[in-house]
């Protein structure tokens, strides 16, 4: 019986290795097609203008896009109107001007992107002002976010019109509905990185897929900047640069104001009473800085790390920032304050603050964080906020002030 | 006379007992392929039955979409559903017997908190180091975490001789891994918590051939060792002196019956994330269903039950609120949980 027993287990773990090899290797052993390969023999001749710009047989450079703070996207253009784009210097996707020939070899090498790309998965929020700010809401054929969670009129409409349809969130995509309307990009955040395998089967569903890095980008601009990038799929430049060009001029506009001192907390009350917090180096406590503010954490936690906020407890939230001059909360997860009160009734404590007992309390709208193509009127906004006094010039876009 | 009316109406009985067997294999059967059939016809995209018959039988062309849906969308999900719903209730029955509790399942042990706690730990390490993780990384992740706890327990097992106790230890073992997983939470991305909290409620979705075929060579091997195993188990069920009289190594039964179940909750866990439900409640039902213990009855039913159960509530998962799509977990427990408490109730009338 014991021999019996034994030779069954071992039968079965030989077969179990067995198994988990075949995964393994079917898996991960096969290279990444969008990670561009810059050796060839012709590499140092070719790009010898920029030596960073990949080597693509049959296509001669012409430039590089500038960039004035993106710095997790660079695109290389090449005579006949093609481009690489190549995003966090890992996955390089070629993009193909509409009727022109796919040159030889480029398909192992990069992600191809045929154009005219108009029938787009978007389940990036972010990405969406930025295809709106180019008229760009034809190209996208997919949602992964519904009409209501939106907070862009056209997007709303052209959903409620049929012209965009939901197809299911980043982490559940319907892909029934993706592949049958011929999708030609997805067009996912970060948080596709966290569910490997819905990448994976979109992608071998032959649907490419995009990951948009702007939330890493640390200059609140660098994200506004990721407009040239969505520009160079939809052909349309020369657009982005006027677009982006505007929101850079708050910013000039800005940079030679003298500091007012004045101190800021951004903060959200989470469902256990906790607060959650920026890090010093997030966007967001460098919009403060911008606007004319000082982050009233000055450094506050481990900025080599992807995450972007800090949950702490109320004493040492209340040690920090019981002195801050203003008080922005943070309606992007919980709902949006209507009145101190509001704050009041998350903790009493509140009343003891600076800024509660100046009446220099503000809350985001929703419509924040689908704005990134406007990051240098939010900048503004937040310096008109610290500098007009009552804070009635601030147009309750972005913000609002609570009573 | 009174011997051969007894004979008589013992082969009587024996002949009702095997055919309501028969029967209720067969209706199994027959519900797996109607379920099969359902949900490959089923979908947010349209397809005609005489379209999807020459899809299966490749009269359409590879490249056509209708194609790629069944073959590379549907087909694998519903095998996949399939392999893991047999697994899952297998594992839950071998737990049932180790313990000879009615409650235990593939998770009481803490064998998902420590797939769980693998998953969280690497995909929150490769996030942060390399900004991306592959899913054979997470699959392995998970794998692993189930094996360690598996490792710990069979080595409590050898000190800890009554199994409540064993039971109570692989609880805290749970307990002790959910802590570790919700202390690295803590420092951990918003978007870390909220796919950790995706995964860990299973989906089915994103299935794919290669899954198919590991999870079908790893499940068919424990099925066939479980099957081998149906006269040591049944004996086990008598009780352990009674076992030991027939020849059956305790000690070695014991460390086949929880690596076997260890090892199918670890490949559920790996491919599809934690499903609840199927491998406490589908053991139950069965059992009810079928009024008998036998293991060389039980096995191959209650396997063709968990596969049956899995794909029907993958099928509710997908298409209820098409294009969104349900967790798997959340369909189990909702349509499943009603129906233990109703069997429950019934049976409850009845004495």
């Amino acid at each position: 019986m014991k021999n019996k027993l034994a030779a069954l287990l071992l039968v079965f773990l030989t077969v179990l290795l067995t198994g988990c090899g075949g995964a393994g290797s079917g898996a991960a052993g096969v290279a990444d097609p969008a990670a561009p390969d810059l050796s060839g023999p012709s590499a140092a001749q070719e790009s010898a203008a920029d030596p960073d710009a990949p080597v693509v047989d049959g296509l001669i450079y012409a430039s590089t896009m500038k960039l004035d703070y993106a710095e997790c996207f660079d695109v290389y253009f090449y005579e006949g109107g093609y481009a690489v784009v190549e995003i966090d210097g890992s996955r390089g996707y070629l993009v193909v001007p509409e009727g022109a020939e796919v040159p030889a070899g480029a398909e192992g090498r990069f992600l191809v992107l045929r154009r005219p790309l108009d029938r787009i998965y978007l389940a990036a929020t972010s990405a969406m002002c930025l295809f709106d700010a180019l008229d760009g809401l034809s190209g996208i054929r997919f949602s992964g976010t519904r009409a209501d969670g939106w907070y862009i009129e056209s997007a709303v409409r052209a959903m409620e019109e049929g012209d965009i349809l939901y197809a299911g969130k980043y982490n559940a995509p319907d892909y029934e509905l993706i592949l049958s309307g011929d999708c030609d990009l997805a067009v996912e955040s970060t948080m596709i990185l966290h569910s490997p395998k819905v990448q994976e089967k979109l992608e071998e569903l032959g649907v490419p897929v995009w990951v948009d890095l702007s939330s890493r980008e640390p200059e609140p601009l660098g994200r506004t900047e990721w407009i040239k990038a969505y520009a160079v799929l939809l052909g349309k430049e020369a657009q982005a640069e006027e677009v982006f060009a505007g929101q850079k001029r708050y910013a000039e506009e800005l940079a030679g104001v003298v500091n007012t001192e004045k101190t800021v907390a951004f903060f959200y009350v989470n469902s256990g009473g906790a607060i959650v917090t920026k890090k010093s180096a997030d966007y967001i406590p460098k919009m403060i800085e911008m606007a004319g503010g000082r982050y009233v954490f000055s450094d506050l936690g481990d900025s080599e790390t992807a995450s972007s906020s800090v949950t702490m407890d109320m004493e040492t939230f209340y040690a920090a920032a019981r002195d801050a001059d203003y008080l922005i909360y943070n309606a992007s997860i919980d709902e949006p304050l209507d009145s101190v009160d509001g704050l009041l009734f998350k903790n009493e404590l509140f009343a003891d603050f600076k800024a509660v007992r100046e009446g220099n309390v503000w809350c985001t709208t929703k419509y924040l964080y689908q704005a990134s193509s406007v990051n240098g009127e939010i900048v503004y906004d937040i310096h008109l906020m610290l500098t007009s006094g009552d804070g009635a010039a601030v147009e309750p876009t972005f913000l609002y002030k609570l009573y | 006379m009174d011997a051969e009316c007894k004979t008589a109406a013992w082969m009587t009985d024996r002949l009702r007992t095997r055919s309501r067997y028969l029967l209720i294999l067969l209706l199994l059967i027959a519900a797996f392929f109607a379920i099969a059939v359902v949900n490959v016809y089923s979908g947010s995209v349209q397809i005609a039955p005489e379209e999807v018959f020459g899809i299966l039988s490749r009269q359409v062309g590879e490249e056509e979409a209708r194609y790629r849906i069944v073959w590379q969308i549907r087909l694998p999900r519903i095998l996949l559903s399939a392999l893991l719903g047999g697994a899952l209730a297998l594992s839950g029955f071998l737990l049932q017997t180790f313990f000879r509790n009615p409650i235990a399942g593939p998770y009481v042990l803490g064998i998902s908190s420590g797939a769980k706690m693998t998953v969280a730990l690497v995909m929150i390490y490769f996030l942060e180091r390399f900004h991306e993780v592959s899913s054979s990384v997470l699959i392995l992740a998970a794998l692993l975490g189930s094996l360690l706890v598996t490792g710990f327990i069979l080595l409590l097992s050898r000190r800890l001789r009554q199994m409540p106790v064993l039971l109570i230890a692989g609880i805290m073992v749970g307990y002790i891994c959910t802590a570790v997983t919700d202390f690295i939470v803590t420092f951990a991305d918003d978007s870390d918590i909220v796919n950790l909290h995706n995964w860990s409620l299973g989906s089915f979705s994103g299935a794919d051939w290669d899954n198919v075929h590991t999870a079908f060579w790893i499940v068919t091997a424990a099925f066939l060792l479980t099957f081998l195993l149906s006269k040591p188990i049944g004996a086990f069920q008598m009780g352990e002196a009674y076992a030991q009289s027939v020849g059956v190594n305790i000690r070695l039964l014991r460390v086949a019956v929880i690596l076997l179940s260890s090892i199918l909750t670890a490949s559920v866990t790996a491919f599809a994330g934690p499903i609840s439900f199927v491998g406490t409640a589908v053991p139950f039902l069965i059992k009810r269903v079928l009024h008998t213990a036998r293991p060389i009855v039980l096995i191959p039913t209650l396997f063709l039950g968990g596969a049956v159960f899995c794909m029907l509530c993958d099928l509710i998962a997908r298409t209820a609120f098409s294009p969104a799509e349900l967790n798997v977990s959340t369909v189990t427990a909702v349509f499943g949980a009603p129906i233990v408490i109703l069997i429950m109730l019934k049976k409850q009338r009845e004495y």
